[in-house]
């Protein structure tokens, strides 16, 4: 089971809820050091794996290992060695964040009062309010700092930017790469593309309780893809469209165009090289649709 | 017709507890009236003239005495106005989790955006309060009428029926008044300990009246003193239609005045808010030194709490010693009763202050017991064990650290308290040992353990069903302590109740039952850690 170079090793690991729901035969290795985003649709089963590493919930079968100690039985050794971020944000009421913060340090035993300064500084965090005051982003700031402020060596983040502006998600980026730079391994789930390509080196990709791929951001370059809508002033570039390679569902509707471009904008700004352009959007799709797609060609 | 239906869930706890408390209560005493005041009118007319020397004692407490020789005048003394009261703890209790409570949960702001609006939302919640409560109230006063007819004295249905409308228009004025308090308070426990202060002071208000003083048009602000004016169980008593009305038409306006806040404050707001703090801000963690200690953290989190408890023991604990001379002389002129007090083995004053100190302060502890597992429920509900769990500490370290935190709340609340009793019994010139004293105060804590560990199994597996079922132990273990000497039910069955193992340690320390106590306690926590291990936590 054990793999000296693995923080997260898996092994058929797998919790069964009944009626399909939970997380089957998960094999799975993430190297020290490294970051890993973990992404799937909403009800993929990224928590419940999640949950499964911190030892929160026992396998139905398999086992998971953190920095070779069993995720189950060494629970607790485990826990001391990571930093952690709940996907759903506890209660606390009428603490103060500074209690909260005592508190859990007192817990730890290994959190330093100047990393939590630097750190609730960076991310803008008053302390001196209750609980109940913050706002969510507050509160997932606040959750933040408890994950980061130990420097342990493994950070495993569910959801961590969520309810953040972008402001504090790029404080966040800048968090994880530092983490990164002192040799930290983190493990963060997401359920957006994007947001895994800041600072990730690997993704995998996980849906209906299964682990479709795994790769690192170049490997996965054709899964991205984005809702392309472009209207025409005049002609559309019909023939150089439909010649454009990656342009599924490719609609025109007089002289609107829609579809889910997965390639090069170069290749797709050339196709419309002297064409008069009214309108282009461009969106990212959700990851259910970009399975849908991916996996249906 | 979602809405209703989750409203009527949300008071289904509240349904099963008051109809346990209720209906346990008013079977029991009806049962026991016949067996304390004998059957002859001869041994009821001592019984009564004896019990209305002690009601003069009591009034602060229950109504004046009348027609103690009938089993209505009693059961509208001993039973009524006291279940009335613990029905308008449990309304407010209820409002202020439907006013608050749901809106701390997310429930409410999730309702409003799916597009009811907050009129709908809070009279949905008062319709299904409105059902619950006559439903708790019916079945419970029903089973006062049964108890009644088992005995052979039953009352008749017409009163029996009348009778319910008091008790449901002062369960509704508790329930008019928490809505109303939820809305100007930040957070449920700060609404529910408002309401607490409010039904407090009006019931005090109207302990003034009967004890004779005269308010003047004060009194009518007190509900207690609408509900007395009826009197539908007593021979020629009447059901006074304007005091009921009074306080259903108030209970309405209430919660009109509830709507009306709710309808112009933001949601997770109060109606009247403070400016925002200047306070420049912080980026340090606390430096209280006790937050970083094992158990005492948890302690120094609920100091207010534990202060609360222990000044409110001490004040009902006085207030208990100062009736101690007069409840000895009563008991010992009623023939029935003799037996009472040798089972129980009362022989003096001190025996008194000793016996009903200590079952008293014994029940309020246990409720403080079955608060502290409520707080374990909501601790893995809210996220809170997820968090303390990630942070290295092991499932066992939190089993063993709960009932260390429980042991040491508890030993605080009824040794700081019970030190207030003795003072007060020697201030009233009844010297009571204090080894004994405190040798008792510190047997409470065997109770404690067992309600505890009981608790903590049974959150591992069914959280909300926990605290009923260990609400139910320990009202339960009162029940048969008070009444099982009255019906002279078998040792071995008294000795299931944990306040009969407890027994009287003043007079006489129950050893046996004490190895009992912790016994119980040991296999809970045995099963609270194999429980704890083996389950996922989380939401």
């Amino acid at each position: 089971m054990s793999d000296g170079a693995s923080a997260i090793h898996t092994q058929m690991l797998t919790k069964d809820y009944g009626a399909g729901r939970g997380i089957f035969d998960l094999d799975l290795d993430v190297a020290e050091g490294e970051v890993f985003g973990f992404l799937g649709p909403n009800g993929a089963g990224k928590t419940t794996t999640i949950k499964l590493l911190m030892g929160l919930s026992h396998a139905t079968r398999g086992a998971a290992a953190i920095f070779g100690l069993d995720a189950d039985r060494d629970a607790v050794a485990v826990k001391k060695r990571v930093g952690y971020v709940p996907g759903e944000l506890p209660q606390f009421g009428g603490w103060r964040g500074s209690e909260i913060v005592a508190y859990i340090a007192g817990l730890r035993g290994d959190v330093d009062d100047a990393a939590v300064e630097a750190i609730s500084k960076r991310i803008d965090l008053d302390l001196g309010r209750k609980y109940r005051e913050y706002s969510h982003g507050n509160k997932q700031k606040l959750a933040l700092l408890l994950a980061f402020a130990p420097r342990a060596g493994l950070l495993i983040l569910d959801e961590p930017t969520s309810g953040l502006d972008p402001l504090h998600q790029q404080e966040f980026y800048g968090l994880v790469r530092d983490a990164r730079s002192r040799g930290a391994t983190v493990f963060m789930s997401s359920h957006v593309l994007s947001e895994v390509e800041h600072v990730c080196d690997r993704v995998g990709i996980v849906r209906e309780g299964h682990l479709a791929t795994v790769g690192t951001l170049d490997q996965l370059t054709g899964i991205r893809a984005h809702h392309v809508r472009i209207e025409f002033a005049d002609a559309v570039p019909a023939d150089r469209l439909r010649a454009l390679k990656g342009f599924d569902g490719l609609t025109i509707d007089g002289r609107r165009v829609a579809g889910l471009y997965r390639g090069s904008f170069d290749e797709l700004l050339g196709a419309i090289a002297g064409a008069r352009v009214a309108t282009l959007e461009s969106r990212e799709p959700t990851l259910e649709e970009i399975f849908l797609s991916y996996y249906a060609t | 017709m979602t809405l209703l239906r989750l409203a009527f869930r949300a008071q289904r706890t509240g349904l099963i507890a008051t109809v346990l408390i209720g209906g346990l209560a008013g079977l029991l005493n009806s049962v026991a009236y016949v067996q304390v005041a004998g059957t002859t009118p001869a041994a009821r007319a001592v019984f009564a003239h004896q019990m209305e020397i002690l009601g003069q004692q009591l009034v602060y407490l229950l109504p004046r005495p009348v027609q103690l020789d009938t089993m209505g005048g009693y059961l509208t003394w001993r039973d009524l106005s006291t279940v009335a009261t613990i029905f308008v703890v449990w309304a407010m209790l209820a409002a202020t989790g439907a006013g608050r409570g749901d809106e701390e949960r997310g429930l409410t702001e999730t309702w409003l955006a799916s597009g009811v609006s907050r009129t709908r939302w809070l009279a949905t919640r008062c319709l299904a309060f409105l059902g619950v409560a006559a439903a708790s109230v019916a079945i419970s006063l029903g089973l006062t009428a049964a108890g009644a007819a088992i005995s052979g004295d039953a009352l008749p249905l017409g009163s029996v029926a009348a009778q319910c409308l008091p008790v449901l228009a002062i369960t509704l004025w508790g329930f008019g008044v928490g809505l109303v308090i939820a809305q100007l308070l930040g957070t449920r426990r700060a609404a529910s300990v408002a309401g607490g202060i409010v039904i407090v002071a009006l019931f005090t208000l109207n302990s003034t009246v009967r004890a004779g003083a005269d308010p003047s048009a004060l009194k009518w602000l007190s509900p207690f003193y609408l509900f007395d004016r009826s009197t539908p169980l007593l021979a020629g008593g009447t059901l006074d239609g304007g005091a009921t009305a009074a306080m259903v038409v108030e209970a309405l306006v209430l919660a009109g005045l509830a709507v009306y806040a709710f309808a112009r404050r933001d949601v997770g707001s109060t109606l009247i808010r403070g400016r925002a703090s200047t306070a420049p801000a912080t980026h340090r963690p606390s430096g209280d030194p006790m937050l970083r200690l094992a158990v005492l953290a948890a302690i120094d989190q609920q100091r207010g709490w534990i202060i609360g408890w222990t000044v409110a023991m001490t004040a009902l604990g006085y207030f208990l010693s100062s009736l101690s001379r007069t409840l000895l002389d009563s008991f010992r002129d009623i023939p029935s009763l003799q037996v009472y007090l040798s089972a129980m083995g009362i022989g003096s004053v001190v025996d008194v202050v000793g016996v009903i100190w200590f079952s008293t302060a014994l029940l309020i502890i246990c409720i403080f017991a079955v608060a502290q597992v409520n707080g374990w429920a909501a601790d893995d509900a809210e996220g809170r064990l997820e968090m303390v769990l990630a942070a290295g500490v092991s499932r066992t370290r939190v089993v063993l650290e709960r009932i260390a935190v429980l042991l040491v709340a508890a030993g605080i609340v009824s040794v700081v308290s019970t030190a207030g009793v003795w003072a007060a019994a020697g201030t009233l010139g009844i010297a009571v040992p204090a080894d004994r004293m405190l040798l008792a105060a510190l047997l409470m804590l065997p109770v404690v353990f067992a309600v505890g560990a009981i608790g903590q199994a049974l959150a591992g597996w069914r959280p909300r069903v926990a605290v009923v079922l260990i609400t139910a132990i320990a009202v339960i273990s009162y029940f048969m302590q008070e009444f099982g000497p009255v019906f002279a039910w078998p040792e071995w069955v008294q000795r299931t109740s944990l306040f009969v193992l407890y027994g009287e340690p003043v007079t006489k320390v129950d050893w046996a039952g004490t190895a009992t106590l912790l016994g119980i306690g040991l296999a809970g926590t045995a099963v609270a850690l194999v429980a704890m291990r083996r389950r996922d936590v989380g939401r």
